[in-house]
Parts: C-alpha cells; sequence; structure tokens
C-alpha cells in the first residue's frame, strides 16, 4: 500500500539519519562543537563493512553464514570508524580545544573534505557494491508488506539506540559522560579524566555511525566516497530538530526527518494545488531547520535534557 | 549571564545552520550560471608563446569525483589528437583542469585556464558547468569547444546572446529529446511515463525536451540532488503509479542505485536514458539490473577512417577501448578542430610564436572538419551542423551496450 510504504521508507532513512545525529548530539552535548566530518566517518565504516564481506565470501554468502557475516561486518565497521573518530579528534580537535569555537568547526570541514577526497582517490572515484547477501523479499499481511531488509534495518538502529541509553545512563562511563557534559571543570575536580571521557564519546557515537554504514550498505549497495556528505548534513539537521546534546532528541529528531521528507512531504503533495515531488525533499528537511532554529532553537527536547548529554 | 551565553551560543548554532542550508543549496544548484550583463565583444588577445615553449591548450573536465570515470577518458582522448603534433616549430601541451561536472568547479577551472594562459579549451564536459564558466571565457577571449555539453541552454543562454566563443561537437538535447520521446512512443509503445531527473542543467533541460515531446501522460516527474542514493520514495511512487517507462535524465552516479532499487522492488518496467548513463560503469556496478536498459547517445561514431585510426591510437596509448565511455570521440574532433585553428592562425615572429585569439575564435567558426564522429561544422550559435544522424540507441544485453535494432 502507497502510504504504508512510503511510512516504512521514511523509517528505514530516518534510523540511518538517527544513528548519524547521535554521533552529533553525544560530542555536541560534551564539547559543543559539531562535527562536520562525521558524515564522513559514516562513509569509512560503509566501506570497512564491505571490505569485510567481500572477505568472508561475498555474494557467495548465503543460508546460516549470513548472520554471523552481518555481526562481524558491523563489528569491523564499528571499530574502524571508532578509530577514525580517535584519530581525527587527536590530530584535528583536540589541540583547538580551547581555540574559539569557530576553529575547531572550520578543522571539521577540513577532514571532511580531506576524507571524502582521500576514499575517491583510492577508489578510483568509482562506486563500490555491497554484496546482496540479504534476502530480498517482504513480509506482513495484504497489502501492508516490509522489506526484510527495511526491517531489519529499523530494529537492529531501534535495538542500538536502547543499548546506548542504557550504557548512558546506566554505566560508570556513561556517568563520567554525563558529568563531563555538565560541567567539564568540575567533573575534572572530581577526579574524572576528562580526555579520555572525550574520546569516549567520539568513540561511541563514531561506533553507531560505522554501524549505520553498514546497515545503509546492506539497503542501498552503492557506496561512494561522497556517500557521507548528504546524510551527514540531514543528521545534523535532524539532531537540531530534536534538540541538539540530548540524546532521546537525535533519536526522535532523525526519525521526524525521514518521516518529514517522505510521508510528509506525500501529504502536502496530496493537498489539492500543491505538488511537491521529490527534489523538494532537501528543500522541506531545511527548512524545517531554519524554522526550528527560529521558533524553538532549542529543538524538541530542549536546554533541560541537552544538559544531560 | 547564563541567559547571554545561552544567546551567543545558539546564535553561533543557527549561523552553522545557515551555513550548512547554504552549502546545501549550493550543492543543488540548477547551474542558472551568471547572468551575465549583455556582453559587448568578446576579450580577444594577441597570445605570445616564447621560443622553447609548447601552445597551451586547456582540458577542462571531470578528473575527480563519482563521474571522473566519464571525465578522464574524455580528457586523454583530447590529449591523443595532439600527440607529437607541432605547430611552426612549438608542440603542444594541455593543462588538465577538474571541472568536478558542477557550476562552482567550472568557474574554478575556468579561471585556472584563463590564468594559465591556454589558447583555447576543449571543455568543459557538463553542461551545468559551461553554463556557469563561459561568461568567464567570453570575457577573456578564449575559445572553448565542449565534445559533450547537450543542454539547449549552453548555445542558448538565458538573458542574453549568443557566446562567440562557445562550440560543441555533440548534438543538442532539443534534437535527443524528442528522439527519446519517438522511442519511448514507437519503440517502447509507452502511453505513459514517469520522469526521474537530475536537479541540474543537464538532467532539467534533457527532461524538459523529453516531456515537451512525448505525446502520453506523464504520470509523474522527479528530480534528485548530485550524489543521491536514496530512491526509496521514487520507486514507491513509481510502483504506484505503474507507467509504461521510466525515462531517466542525469548521470549513471546516480542511475545506478536508482535501477538497482527499482529492480529489487521488483519492478520491470523499461528503463530509458541517455548519454550520461551510457558509460561502461552503468553495466559494471548495476549487474544484472542494467540488463534491458535503452540509452541514447548523440552524435555516433561512425565506422569511418578516422574513427578506426583514433580507436586504434587510443587503445594503444591507453590500454583500453575508446567507446566504453561516451564523448571520447568527440573529444578528439573537439581537440583536432582547435589544432587545426591554431595551424592556420599561429604566426612567426622573430623566434616566438604569435597567436590572435580572435583570429583563432574565426577560424573554428569557418572550420569544417571530417572528425571521428563525421563531419563537424558550426552554425551561428556554435551548434554542430554536419548534419549526419543525430541519434543512436542501445540496449544492454548480456553485459554489452548493443546497438538496437528495432
Amino acid at each position: 500500500m502507497f502510504w504504508f510504504d512510503q511510512l516504512i521508507n521514511g523509517l528505514t532513512i530516518g534510523s540511518v539519519y538517527a544513528l548519524i545525529a547521535l554521533g552529533y548530539t553525544l560530542v555536541y552535548g560534551i564539547l559543543q562543537m559539531i562535527n562536520f566530518a562525521h558524515g564522513e566517518v559514516f562513509m569509512l565504516g560503509a566501506f570497512a563493512g564491505y571490505f569485510v564481506l567481500l572477505a568472508v565470501g561475498g555474494d557467495d554468502l548465503g543460508g546460516a553464514t549470513i548472520i554471523p557475516a552481518i555481526v562481524l561486518a558491523m563489528f569491523v565497521a564499528a571499530l574502524a570508524s571508532s578509530s577514525a573518530a580517535v584519530v581525527i579528534e587527536r590530530i584535528a580537535y583536540r589541540p583547538l580545544r580551547n581555540a574559539p569555537r569557530l576553529a575547531p568547526l572550520i578543522s571539521a570541514i577540513g577532514v571532511s573534505v580531506a576524507l571524502q577526497n582521500i576514499v575517491l582517490r583510492m577508489t578510483g572515484g568509482r562506486d563500490r557494491v555491497y554484496p546482496r547477501i540479504f534476502p530480498g523479499g517482504s513480509f506482513g499481511f495484504g497489502d501492508f508488506q516490509v522489506g526484510y531488509i527495511q526491517a531489519f534495518l529499523i530494529v537492529a538502529s531501534v535495538l542500538m539506540m536502547a543499548a546506548l541509553l542504557v550504557f548512558i545512563q546506566r554505566t560508570r562511563t556513561g556517568r563520567a559522560m554525563r558529568a563531563v557534559a555538565e560541567n567539564r571543570a568540575t567533573a575534572s575536580l572530581m577526579g574524572i579524566d576528562v580526555d579520555r571521557t572525550i574520546v569516549t564519546t567520539f568513540v561511541v557515537g563514531a561506533a553507531l555511525a560505522g554501524v549505520a554504514g553498514v546497515l545503509q550498505g546492506l539497503w542501498i549497495p552503492n557506496i561512494r566516497g561522497t556517500m557521507g556528505f548528504l546524510p551527514g548534513i540531514k543528521a545534523f539537521t535532524a539532531a537540531v530538530v530534536g534538540g541538539i546534546g540530548s540524546v532521546p532528541g537525535a533519536m526522535v529528531g532523525g526519525f521526524f526527518l525521514g518521516l518529514t521528507e517522505t510521508v510528509g512531504r506525500e501529504l502536502l503533495s496530496a493537498i489539492p494545488g500543491v505538488h511537491l515531488p521529490n527534489e523538494w525533499s532537501d528543500v522541506i528537511a531545511f527548512s524545517l531547520l531554519v524554522l526550528v532554529l527560529v521558533f524553538r532553537p532549542t529543538g524538541i527536547f530542549g536546554e533541560r535534557v541537552s544538559r544531560r548529554a | 549571564m547564563r541567559a547571554s551565553s545561552r544567546g551567543v551560543r545558539w546564535g553561533w548554532l543557527a549561523a552553522v545552520a545557515a551555513l550548512a542550508t547554504l552549502v546545501a543549496v549550493a550543492c543543488g544548484d540548477d547551474g542558472g550560471g551568471t547572468p551575465a550583463a549583455k556582453s559587448a565583444q568578446p576579450g580577444f588577445k594577441v597570445v605570445a608563446v616564447n621560443k622553447g615553449q609548447p601552445i597551451k591548450i586547456g582540458i577542462s573536465s571531470i578528473l575527480t569525483g563519482d563521474l571522473q570515470a566519464l571525465g578522464i577518458p574524455i580528457a586523454q582522448a583530447a590529449e591523443l589528437a595532439g600527440k607529437g603534433v607541432t605547430v611552426e616549430g612549438f608542440s603542444i601541451a594541455f593543462e588538465r583542469k577538474d571541472d568536478t561536472c558542477s557550476p562552482e568547479g567550472g568557474t574554478s577551472a575556468a579561471q585556472q585556464l584563463i590564468n594559465a594562459g591556454v589558447v583555447a579549451v576543449v571543455g568543459p564536459v557538463c553542461s551545468s558547468s559551461v553554463i556557469a564558466s563561459q561568461p568567464l571565457y567570453e570575457k577573456a577571449g578564449i575559445t572553448t569547444v565542449s565534445p559533450s555539453s547537450t543542454a539547449v541552454a549552453s548555445t542558448k543562454p538565458a538573458g542574453r546572446g549568443v557566446y562567440k566563443t562557445f562550440f560543441r561537437v555533440t548534438y543538442n538535447d532539443a534534437i535527443q529529446g524528442p528522439a527519446l520521446a519517438n522511442f519511448a512512443q514507437n519503440q517502447l509503445k509507452a502511453k505513459s511515463a514517469y520522469v526521474v531527473f537530475f536537479n541540474d542543467a543537464y538532467g532539467q533541460g534533457l527532461k524538459d525536451e523529453f516531456q515537451k515531446a512525448f505525446k502520453g501522460t506523464v504520470a509523474g516527474s522527479e528530480g534528485f540532488e548530485k550524489g543521491a542514493t536514496n530512491f526509496a520514495s521514487i520507486v514507491t511512487n513509481i510502483q504506484n503509479k505503474k507507467p509504461d517507462v521510466v525515462f531517466f535524465s542525469g548521470f549513471f552516479a546516480e542511475a545506478v542505485p536508482f535501477i538497482t532499487q527499482l529492480r529489487e522492488k521488483g519492478i520491470t518496467t523499461p528503463f530509458l536514458s541517455a548519454d550520461g548513463v551510457r558509460d561502461e560503469q552503468f553495466i559494471k556496478l548495476a549487474g544484472k539490473h542494467a540488463e534491458g536498459a535503452y540509452l541514447s547517445l548523440p552524435s555516433p561514431k561512425l565506422a569511418g577512417s578516422v574513427y578506426d585510426k583514433f580507436k586504434a591510437d587510443y587503445k594503444a596509448a591507453y590500454q583500453k577501448e575508446a567507446d566504453t565511455s561516451p564523448f571520447t570521440a568527440e573529444s578528439f574532433d573537439a581537440s583536432t578542430v582547435i589544432i587545426n585553428a591554431i595551424k592556420k592562425v599561429a604566426q612567426k615572429d622573430g623566434d616566438n610564436l604569435k597567436i590572435d585569439l580572435a583570429k583563432l575564435q574565426d577560424a573554428i567558426a569557418k572550420s569544417e572538419t571530417t572528425g571521428a564522429i563525421g563531419k563537424i561544422k558550426f552554425d551561428a550559435k556554435g551548434d554542430n551542423a554536419g548534419g549526419e544522424t543525430p541519434v543512436t540507441f542501445f540496449v544492454v544485453k548480456n553485459g554489452k551496450f548493443e546497438a538496437f535494432k528495432g
């Protein structure tokens, strides 16, 4: 059914946005800095997962070997993205920790462009195509059909978000992250290793983005050096819409943006006299960003929650 | 205190968001180009080439990014035409600059080539780059010969007269668009079409020409931005509308994810597209999903002696076939047109060589060449009026482009 399909499309891309948005929001919560290279961390994860899947058999994988292969790909992607984020933080952000805010922002944009072009060089500018190992087809009843891959993507994302919430609320490291977000100087006086906590935050955000890269690759097989740019900016939008600095805000913002682009656009188009085909998606998404910043700059989840990382 | 620091923080965030919006909008720029004033004469100069220096010809092509697989063979083919050529004892050197198939890239490449002192330029490859950069070339009096820009707007710029300094070897979309529409109606018996287009000068221009000529119903027309990979929403709309043909106006970089998602949804509607997709990369990356796709190509290569020699030389020089990507022969011809014109107008000036750019433009405008793609001569707008069969169709069969025989 048309509307149900669009709903699923919106939720699927929304999960990808949400997973990436979490990285923006975590880093912002702790450093008040927009990590514009985060979209490229997502891209690196997609590539890492691709190479793992190729190494373990590529298109020949089948049957019961699919699950461990995908889990391995996600794990390695999370590892690769995290390592990249640690290196980026060390080289491009830490030296600028006490510089004016514009400096790390520009540095982040520089890292983003550099990473895109390094990967484009290494791949000769050509797309790589994920092995199509995930079973095609769909399930459901009657007209309400959900593709297996889309269902997998949504469920896996939600599980990871739940795990993240538990991590932040229930573990020692999570508490340290919240403390540093609250007040870096005080946290440091309380014996929290601030540098380490900041690195942990980058690692967690990057791991989520890396897994998101693999999930998207399993769904949309074409990956390339520039694939992180647009999702990166969209996820940033999602984080702001949800209330940047707020973890639940990033999740809700991601799904909200995904649904706005698909179902929201189609709903508006259903109004007689209004015609908003796909090319308006970005207009709608970024207008939403501007509107939110003008009328509710703290986003859906507002300032209070943002203070709690 | 707290309130003010918060104010600063959000003000700063708003600035970032505005920047992000700008970047995103700029990336989706339709290449409307600079609204150049109705300019006077082009700023032709006389270029002096010192003894021992080469004559410089610029190449504005796609050297990085998703579409470099299209742009690099074009640059190579242009260079092939100048290999070993000397004019009055002066050799020819090519300056390659990257136009990234975008308006910004086009202007940046133009500025660099103008500064480098080139006498003429092969390119730009993409219409979006042509439209944005031609005002600069016109002002500098440097003639460009594009092998591949097909948008009507390249030779019919909005809000100003025709550029004196722009010529193109391939045929434009006012020919290709209707040919595609006819093909959809007559060969594919399509009564309704769903149009998916790249939101740039080429994608929009070709889409407009197709829709103007298509006599059936256009069930829907949706655009996408550069680098788009997620076509789920469009595919759902196509599934809903059940058109007889899907017409894709854009480049292979986005055609690959699009056709993959279309076919994986089980939609078997015929896929029709044009020159931007007729590249070996499309088949390589889309694999089995590319099978049965129909593609048009303007300015077909003719099996003439010039073409055969070009094909053999290209293979010898670069170890690959020239016809795996589009517009290589056109690029070779564009380069040849420029070199022949240089030969005609270059004058010895003591030990140096003098090239009058006004005379060079004139020589190109009046040139008649039998190139690899057949006869090439230019009309008053700079379009190729050679007139040999302008559009051919291909179908993907067993992983190869096969000429379509009705």
